[in-house]
């Protein structure tokens, strides 16, 4: 044996071979690392995007975060904007210049305060009701799509019957706490409450049909999907203009706010409330108008469909959402200034010789248009 | 259509006044110039009186009591301000005008019996910076073709 | 107070002192569903006792008390009182001062109808924009009064005998530029207010008055001349100098609240009108015949009469030769149109949506019905 060439071997095996494996094993080591931080915020995005979606829909948008900071800046803006049409400051002293945190001071001092149960109300619905109140139109906030993939609650398909089925119950909550209130104020505002809801759905309803008739299909995406040429408020003008009622009617806003008229009946239905009680019960006013007015948007404005000539990126729908909504949310604010406020006769006289006949009519249109060809 | 004018136009007599300023005083940041006849605070001025007494005897409020002051002779008025209707009348029949309007009108207080204010107390009036002293300007009421407006006068 | 017995299927609530939009009073409504049966006005939360406080004030000391009726036109009660003790202690007033008495009486009038009209605003569903723009514009006319009076509310400017002190120099072009100023902004207010279209729905055909059963329950001021009457004070026994200018008596046609809303913003344009009149014509002289202040004019019985934003005031003077008088009577204009107010119930139709649209048409002062 060649006792150099044994020497050799004894070293390979011992010294190189291990030292080999060693940088082999160091190297491999290097690169996986490198690679997984180079790729680190694709693989983010693919988190967010794909695992933890619903957790941001539900928190976030359009979920909890976007129903609470909504309404702390509607309330914010509403005064602010109220009071400019009035030649007033609004809040002024809170947070600065421009009072913003008049409203999150406001919440607090609604928490300290005391909850006043009148002794003979029926202490089960009283206390229940108001926490009830926000939720279920929130509910039906879920169902909106903000993006082509960005529906937290796709229902198989059928947003449109859905949402009107929440939306039925959420009359009979004010109507619970009018009666159980046990007062002579609120009993009037709960039956109010009874007439002018249910004469407001029904044309609203048959507007949605109409709408769900020219797409040919109840889901939400499919809905907004068809407005990409042309938003459908052009050929279903009469419907437009008895949905842009409805969401007026259906949140209770001026000229529409009848069952909590304050110079009649004391605010009507939520007379009793005091505390934090009164604070949902004031946060459900900007949750319901919420909850129509996205609908809205989604029927007869475009949906997130931005104007024909942009591209379509991810952010930019949601901004065009968002976009909208706050200019038909402004809208709305600036006809409380406009206009006072309708007596019950003369709304039920709107709602049923006006606003059930001109739904019927844009049904009739639209069946037209959709048997000719034309859509 | 006189409907469709009447639902739009308030829409456009509405609008444009969210784009103007607003009318309010910023109290008690600023604090208007008041015009010379206001009716304000007393001033009294010690020398002048002769202690007639016409003034409490014209007062309809019942508010002017005739006193005595520390180290000087005869009596002076002392009004209470708690009824004090700032008539005006003690003002307009004092036959020597001892006493004076000012535009002071900052008289909260912490007691009642501070709402009486004793003959030396109405000769003295307070600088406004002492009882307001977030005090930072004084504004004055100036008339444009459109509007009553109030611009800064001086900074305090 | 007695009220009569409850009969079924009749829910009575009480429109009642804690009520945003009620005022300083309460009135009973019986209401069916939404139609209102019956009103029962309860008047007197703010009884002061004015009459009782007065037989105890000399004539010039009780100017003070009096004006305090009603704050938004202190001016037109205060004028009532010293008509009354003018004629009494038999003085004559020069005539700048009664110039001066008309003009601002019709100031005061114009603070009292457009008070009254962002009220009307404010009650027809809570229509901010409409009040607070009165307010504004009101402050302006408060203004001029601090610079003439040097109060802004409770004038006591006038005195038996004249006014107080002369107009401040440059007083006539300020009103005539706050003049042309308010003409601009009523145009704008019936645009957006009066030519409204949910006002109108709210305001046509509600609780009309026709011109009889105005006259039979004896209704006064604007809830008369909307109803198609036209009677003045100023015109059928002109006082200051009233018989020197030139005005309309405003009336409508139409009988109900809109036109009574509609009397009062039109005579706002009127007042203006004979504001641009005086300021233009005043004559010029003394403003004042000094009276003792502690007069005893003679005795006896003195009746005097005004046209106050809200209706005829009258005051009934009794003296008997001492410092004071004797007695007072004020018969004041709410009084009379809350009894009109009452039987509306049950010559119209009234709903219980309608009830504050009604009693702010009629535009009471409930310290001046009280006294």
């Amino acid at each position: 044996m060649n006792p150099v060439l044994s020497v050799w071997n004894l070293i390979a095996t011992y010294v190189f071979l291990p030292t080999d494996l060693i940088i082999q094993w160091v190297s491999d080591f290097f690169n996986t690392t490198m690679d997984i931080l180079l790729h680190l915020p694709q693989y983010a995005m693919e988190f967010l995007t794909v695992n933890a979606k619903p957790i941001l829909q539900i928190t976030i948008l359009p979920g909890l975060a976007w129903v609470i900071v909504y309404a702390i800046i509607a309330v914010w803006f509403e005064r602010k904007f109220l009071a400019r049409a009035m030649l007033r400051v609004g809040p002024y002293y809170c947070g600065g210049k421009a009072g913003w945190l008049q409203l999150i001071a406001d919440f607090m001092k609604l928490f300290f305060k005391e909850i006043i149960i009148p002794r003979d109300v029926n202490w089960l619905f009283f206390l229940a009701m108001p926490v009830l109140l926000p939720s279920v139109p929130a509910l039906a906030v879920i169902l909106i799509p903000f993006d082509t993939h960005w529906v937290l609650w796709d229902v198989g398909g059928i947003g449109l019957p859905i949402f009107f089925a929440i939306a039925g119950i959420a009359p009979l909550i004010p109507i619970f706490t009018g009666w159980a209130s046990k007062n002579k104020y609120t009993f009037i505002g709960a039956w109010r409450v009874a007439y002018m809801y249910i004469s407001a759905e029904i044309p609203m309803v048959i507007c949605g049909a109409a709408v769900a008739i020219m797409t040919g299909s109840f889901n939400l995406v499919e809905i907004v999907k068809a407005q990409q040429n042309m938003w459908f408020f052009v050929p279903q003008f009469i419907g437009f203009v008895v949905f842009f009622l409805g969401v007026f009617i259906q949140s209770e806003r001026t000229p529409f706010d009848i069952p909590g008229a304050e110079t009649e009946i004391v605010l009507g239905w939520r007379t009793e409330y005091s505390g934090v009680l009164y604070g949902f019960v004031m946060f459900t006013e900007y949750v319901m108008l919420q909850a129509w007015a996205l609908l809205f948007l989604t029927l007869y404005m475009g949906g997130y469909n931005g104007p024909v000539l942009f591209g379509a990126a991810t952010a930019s729908h949601i901004f065009w959402m968002v976009l909208k909504f706050v200019t038909l949310v402004t809208l709305v604010i600036l006809c409380r200034c406009v206009f006072p406020r309708l007596r019950m006769d003369q709304m039920l006289k709107l709602g049923w010789y006006y606003l059930t006949p001109l739904a019927i009519l844009n049904l009739i249109v639209t069946l037209a248009l959709k048997l000719m060809g034309v859509f | 259509m006189s409907l469709i004018r009447k639902l739009i136009k308030p829409f456009m007599i509405v609008f444009p006044h969210i784009f103007r300023e607003s009318e309010t005083v910023a109290y008690p940041t600023e604090r208007p110039v008041f015009p010379e006849r206001f009716r304000g605070r007393h001033k009294f001025y010690f020398d002048r009186c002769i202690s007639c007494n016409t003034c409490a005897r014209v007062c309809p409020c019942n508010s002017i009591e005739l006193v005595e002051v520390v180290g000087r002779e005869g009596k002076y008025p002392q009004i209470d301000y708690q009824t004090c209707s700032l008539c005006g009348y003690c003002v307009e029949f004092c036959p020597k005008n001892a006493l004076e309007f000012t535009e002071f009108v900052e008289f909260a207080e912490y007691n009642r019996s501070n709402l009486v204010y004793s003959p030396e107390r109405l000769t003295v009036v307070p600088d406004l910076k002492e009882v307001l002293p977030m005090l930072k300007r004084r504004t004055e009421v100036y008339h444009t073709e459109t509007a009553m407006k109030y611009r800064k006068v001086k900074d305090v | 107070m007695s009220e009569p017995e409850i009969v079924p299927d009749i829910m009575r609530i009480s429109w009642g002192p804690q009520h945003p939009m009620s005022g300083q009073t309460r009135i009973l409504l019986d209401l069916d569903g939404e139609k209102v049966h019956r009103i029962i006005a309860d008047l007197g939360f703010t009884h002061r006792g004015i009459e009782k406080i007065l037989e105890n004030r000399t004539f010039l000391q009780g100017i003070v008390p009096i004006e305090r009726m009603v704050m938004a036109d202190t001016p037109n009660i205060g004028i009532c009182y010293i008509k009354a003790i003018e004629e009494a202690m038999g003085v004559e007033v020069p005539e700048r001062a009664n110039w001066i008495r008309s003009l601002v009486c019709e100031m005061a009038r114009i603070n009292s109808h457009l008070y009254a009209f962002g009220l009307q605003a404010e009650s027809t569903g809570y229509f901010p924009a409409v009040f607070l723009w009165t307010t504004v514009d009101r402050a302006w006319i408060l203004q001029l009064f601090a610079e003439l009076t040097g109060a802004r509310w409770s004038l006591n400017f006038f005195l038996p005998g004249g006014v107080y002190k002369d107009l401040p120099e440059g007083f006539e072009n300020k009103v005539i530029e706050g003049v042309h100023y308010l003409r601009r902004r009523f145009q704008k207010y019936w645009d957006a207010m009066v030519e409204n279209y949910t006002f109108e729905m709210r305001c046509d055909d509600v609780a009309i008055l026709k011109p009889e059963d105005a006259i039979r329950l004896g209704a006064t001021g604007p809830v008369l001349r909307g109803s198609r009457v036209a009677i003045d004070v100023r015109k059928d026994e002109p006082y200051a100098a009233y018989r020197d200018l030139d005005f309309e008596v405003i009336t409508e046609d139409a009988c109900d609240s809109m036109a009574r809303t509609k009397v009062r913003f039109r005579e706002i344009v009127q007042s203006l009108n004979m504001m641009e009149q005086i300021a233009k014509e005043i004559p010029d002289g003394p403003v004042r015949t000094r009276v003792p202040f502690f007069a005893r004019p003679k005795a006896g019985e003195y009746l005097s009469r005004v046209e106050t934003a809200r209706g005829e005031l009258g005051v009934h003077l009794f003296t008997d030769g001492g410092m004071n008088p004797y007695r007072v009577k004020i018969n004041s204009p709410t009084l009379r149109n809350m009894y009109v107010f009452e039987r509306l119930a049950e010559l119209d139709e009234i709903l219980m949506a309608d009830i504050p649209v009604v009693i702010n048409s009629i535009d009471p002062w409930y310290l001046d019905s009280d006294r």
